[in-house]
């Protein structure tokens, strides 16, 4: 459990971690809350000869409200957005998915830009990030972009990122009203990660049927998607009982399911539609009020 | 564990069958292929460096061929090592038309994997292993 050796450097700017990545090149990591990358460290599976440590860079770390939506800083960590009372108004699915990460250890130290740079198949924000249809902003030496979740989960722990970019901020909208969101997971025993993780945002028209709807899902395949057949089954529909099971059978359709020694392929299919089908009714009462 | 699947490929199956014989084009398509030599026996020897996340080691290899039907079938043999462990696996391909001048591959096997990463990192051998034969797939399409 002892981590091979490694240079470290703790960069106090952006450009000076710039700087550094372009030196390390691809035997740099960079690392935020650690809480991803250093676990893997001790294991030896991840061995990086040189560290950019980029936890001292202040201007990373804050959560405000801006044009309508909020920016959370790609350093916040797990703990700082559960108790952020801006995101319990806001944005309540983030504090919920926050709440849900593996202990409290871990969410004092692990950041959601973390986590997100990580892309570990089963982590828990990729399902809100989706269901918000959030925003990732990525910064290098010569520039920024915002990319929008779906496009940023490429596959098993690959990102859109690119090697000289840094993953800054995370913009996310403002909840409307008759807005319900709701993120439900199954804990794996040992390690907390989601044995499924399933987030949900549900928007109801005034006639009552389901104005807006975006589904992720965590932990099933190589990476967390939009279960959009799904959104598809719900969308313009009265979300009665019997549609919502009719959307949740098909959380997993088209999808390559994960199997390993805890669960197999076909549970994790099961346990995802299970756990969409709470999670939408968890959401839908929310909707409307009577949650 | 199973690795099975279908790829459909917009190539004729003489040119898919010959993108698959040559060492040079399985060379280009693996991940991270630094090396692939034949030996005297018939087989390859592979230097693979596959990086996945911040997943990264090289692995030595060796690669049979059997029962080879050109331009149909081969069962293809895999041994290979490295710091994060073993891999052990049998499987076969099997190439047909797919009526649309394109060609299926229809593959499956069963693979062993051992050591550190299959008993510390073994939720994410599986989707690893598939990752590795997309990213195959695509490379040799890339070629034709």
């Amino acid at each position: 459990m002892i981590p091979e050796a490694f240079e470290y450097h703790c960069p106090t700017t952006l450009e000076e971690a710039w700087q550094a990545m372009a030196e390390t090149g691809e035997d740099g990591k960079i690392v935020a809350g650690g809480h991803s990358l250093i676990p893997m460290m001790k294991l030896r599976l991840a061995s990086p000869k040189y560290l950019i440590d980029i936890g001292r860079i202040e201007e990373l770390r804050n959560i405000r409200e801006e044009d309508g939506g909020i920016e959370i800083g790609a350093l916040a960590t797990h703990h700082q957005i559960e108790a952020s009372d801006l995101l319990k108004l806001l944005c309540p699915l983030l504090p919920e998915t926050a709440s849900e990460i593996g202990d409290v250890q871990v969410r004092n130290m692990g950041t959601i830009g973390g986590s997100l740079a990580h892309a570990d198949p089963a982590a828990d924000w990729p399902a809100a990030i989706l269901a918000l249809e959030a925003e990732i902003e990525a910064r290098s030496a010569h520039g920024a972009r915002w990319i929008k979740a779906a496009d940023y989960f490429v596959d098993l722990m690959t990102t859109a990122l690119e090697p000289d970019e840094i993953l800054t901020r995370i913009r996310v909208p403002a909840v409307h009203a008759h807005t319900g969101q709701a993120y439900l997971k199954l804990h794996h025993p040992a390690s907390g990660y989601a044995m499924v993780g399933v987030a949900v945002c549900l928007t109801l028209a005034e006639s009552g049927v389901v104005a807006k709807l975006a589904v992720g899902l965590t932990g099933a395949g190589a990476k967390a998607v939009r279960a959009v057949a799904v959104e598809e089954v719900l969308s313009g529909k009265t979300p009665k009982d019997s549609r919502l099971n009719e959307a949740a059978a098909v959380a997993t359709q088209g999808m390559e399911l994960n199997g390993d020694l805890y669960a197999s392929a076909e549970y994790r299919g099961h346990l995802a539609r299970v756990y969409t089908r709470r999670a939408l009714a968890k959401a839908l009462e929310r909707a409307r009020g009577t949650a | 564990m199973t690795i099975e699947g279908t790829y459909n490929i917009a190539a004729p199956q003489e040119t898919v069958w010959q993108h698959l014989m040559s060492p040079e084009s399985l060379a280009r398509a693996l991940p991270g292929c630094e090396r692939l030599e034949p030996a005297p026996d018939g087989s390859f020897q592979a230097v693979l460096k596959i990086g996945i996340g911040a997943v990264k080691g090289t692995y030595h290899g060796r690669i049979e061929l059997a029962d080879v039907i050109p331009p149909e079938s081969y069962r293809m043999k895999v041994e290979g090592k490295g710091a994060g462990g073993f891999v052990k696996g049998e499987g076969t391909l099997n190439l047909s038309e797919n009526g649309q001048g394109g060609t299926t591959i229809q593959y499956s096997g069963e693979a062993q994997v051992g050591g550190l990463i299959a008993s510390v990192g073994q939720r994410l051998v599986q989707a690893t292993a598939r990752q590795v034969v997309n990213q195959f797939f695509q490379a040799l399409v890339h070629q034709m």
